[in-house]
């Protein structure tokens, strides 16, 4: 496993050279966001309950089916076992998004994903879109671009200092892209 | 790699959970002491050659039977390597600042080290006095500010002591 430190630091040994200049820059752009990204680890783990269930529900509700008799969240077992599921992938998204790096999520949730969900028959399609949906939740979270309008009740506004999370939204979209190009 | 962060991360997913408040108080603190090892690895990286240069020097100014015949220095090639080793060491001091542990070192340069020189033949005292001459030579604010100076003083100590 590696972080955004030690990647540059396996990349730069494999030229036997040493850290600086440009990958000094972006270690420091880490350093310097560190707050920022401390804060968007926090609001994927604050919220991540609630996130994982509002995903799972809004890909029943698109496919009303997977609930039926026969549907792949049906019983309550499966259901459960698709909301650990998706807890499970929303937890290596966090570590990769507090390392900087994707390698963590690649390497113990990614690798064979795809492989054992065709095995145990789970539509990877419905994983996508739930995951899909939770790129659209924890985005909003993290650059915390929910309105009450939008929220309704369930509206949540964490209190963070403002300011521009583009950078660290884009990062996490990245990871929650990954996991649905790496199921799809 | 060993870093804050992977270890963080390590025990986090051993326990199935989300990183805690605890994590994430662990990586700020981390983050916050970064400023000096980034300069320390800044400037070093900048000096690598230079330094390695002055460290070489003084190992074979103090041990200079080591260039007479059948000595670990007795051939321009074997000068070499040792001026090429020390640069590496000096490189891995540049990786544990940036990573902020000592992780590289160990893995790369002190695991079998032991083994290696005594299958070699080779005396890790001049390696030992060349790292010292370094350390003792840098000096803050000249060099690097004394944050810096200090992160940059711990490597070499720990490469001194795991090679004495």
């Amino acid at each position: 496993m590696l972080d955004a430190f030690s990647r540059s630091v396996v990349s730069a040994d494999a030229k036997t050279a040493p850290v600086g200049g440009s990958d000094l820059a972006s270690l420091r752009a880490y350093v310097q966001n560190g707050n920022k990204r401390l804060d968007a680890v926090n609001a994927i783990t604050s919220n991540a309950s609630c996130i994982v269930s509002d995903a799972v529900t809004g890909m029943i509700c698109e496919n009303t089916g997977l609930i039926q008799a026969g549907g792949n969240c049906y019983p309550n077992r499966r259901m459960a076992a698709c909301l650990r599921d998706g807890e499970i992938i929303l937890r290596y998204i966090s570590y990769a998004l507090l390392a900087g790096d994707a390698s963590v999520l690649d390497d113990r949730c990614l690798n064979g994903l795809k492989e054992t969900y065709i095995a145990l028959g789970v539509p990877t399609q419905s994983a996508a879109r739930a995951v899909a949906i939770m790129k659209a939740s924890a985005t909003a979270h993290i650059g915390e671009t929910n309105t009450p309008a939008l929220g309704g009740k369930r509206f949540r506004k964490m209190e963070t200092t403002q300011g521009d999370c583009s950078a660290l939204v884009a990062e996490a979209g990245s990871y929650f892209d990954r996991v649905i190009g790496a199921v799809s | 790699m060993k870093s804050v962060v992977t270890t963080v991360v390590t025990a986090a997913d051993a326990a199935g959970r989300f990183p805690s408040q605890n994590d994430l108080e662990a990586v700020q603190g981390n983050i916050q002491r970064a400023a000096a090892r980034l300069e320390a690895a800044e400037k070093l990286a900048a000096g690598l050659d230079a330094v390695t240069r002055e460290a070489g020097d003084a190992c074979f100014n103090k041990y200079s039977y080591l260039k007479q015949p059948g000595e670990a220095g007795d051939s321009q090639v074997k000068v070499d390597k040792c001026y090429r080793d020390l640069g590496h060491y000096l490189r891995l001091i540049n990786y544990c600042l940036v990573v902020g542990g000592t992780g590289p070192l160990d893995e790369w340069g002190i695991a079998g080290a032991r083994e290696v020189y005594r299958s070699l033949g080779l005396p890790t005292g001049p390696y030992v006095e060349a790292l010292t001459y370094t350390r003792d030579r840098a000096c803050a604010p000249r060099d690097m500010s004394p944050q810096a100076l200090n992160e940059f003083k711990s490597y070499l100590d720990y490469v001194i002591n795991a090679l004495s």
